[in-house]
């Protein structure tokens, strides 16, 4: 039970850092004509397999791409922006369906 | 910020793009309006884009039209000494209007509002898996 409370944690902290990372897509893509626009990431898989393993907080960070640039300083890469996003898609998709599984696992062990 | 951002995030570039689209329109529907010299000609109109504030927020906000960058006040002046607008030495002063740059403007402006439709559609369906998630 208490496996399943932490993993439904987990969970809930990689949707919320997955919606995080769509916004910031959006927001690449919404400004691929911006002049001198610096595309940026989300990174927390990192940050949530440390807190998993050795306990502590986990958290996301926003941080510059550092592609080049282009001549009006901007570097969005759409292709790269596109791949993310239907990437980004599935993940969220599955982390959706793993916290149904949980949940049908939780009431199934309190009803 | 909306319930769910991703949605009116790609909603900014929309408007953005049709901001863009329209200034693109204006330009070619005005490109051949010659005047006599020293009259005030039409000026090329671009949109500058720039990144919506979003405060504390590091992820942004989406994007707006920051303004219009105007071209040439002084236009094109082009040898025509058949026109009835030539002055006395022949020429006519077309605005600065470059069709080439503004068709590329419009593909650039059209294939962006179809990417940005698309981000749209696929946050849709991404806020649906989570409001799928019941207990």
């Amino acid at each position: 039970m208490a496996d399943a409370i932490e993993a439904v944690n987990v969970l809930t902290f990689a949707l919320d850092a997955i919606q995080q990372r769509q916004q910031l897509i959006a927001n690449n893509i919404a400004n691929e004509n911006t002049p001198d626009y610096q595309a940026k990431v989300v990174d927390f898989e990192t940050s949530l397999a440390n807190a998993v393993a050795n306990g502590g907080t986990a958290s996301a960070t926003v941080t510059p791409e550092g592609l080049p640039s282009g001549t009006d300083g901007n570097n969005v890469s759409l292709p790269a922006e596109l791949a993310l996003e239907s990437q980004t898609n599935l993940e969220n998709q599955s982390v959706a369906d793993s916290l149904n599984a949980q949940f049908a696992m939780l009431s199934s062990a309190v009803s | 910020m909306s319930m769910f951002p991703s949605i009116s995030i790609a909603g900014t570039g929309l408007e953005v793009d049709q901001t863009w689209i329209d200034a693109i329109g204006g330009n070619v529907a005005n490109a051949e309006d010659a005047v006599t010299p020293g009259q005030p000609v039409y000026r090329d109109e671009e949109i500058v884009a720039e990144a919506a504030p979003s405060g504390s927020n590091p992820v942004g906000d989406g994007v707006e039209a920051k303004g219009v960058a105007l071209g040439s006040a002084q236009g094109v002046l082009t040898y025509a000494p058949d026109s009835p607008l030539a002055n006395a030495k022949g020429y006519v002063t077309y605005p600065d209007v470059n069709i080439g740059h503004e068709m590329t403007s419009l593909v650039e402006a059209q294939v962006s509002y179809e990417v940005n439709a698309k981000v749209m559609q696929n946050s849709t369906d991404a806020y649906n898996a989570i409001l799928q998630i019941k207990a």
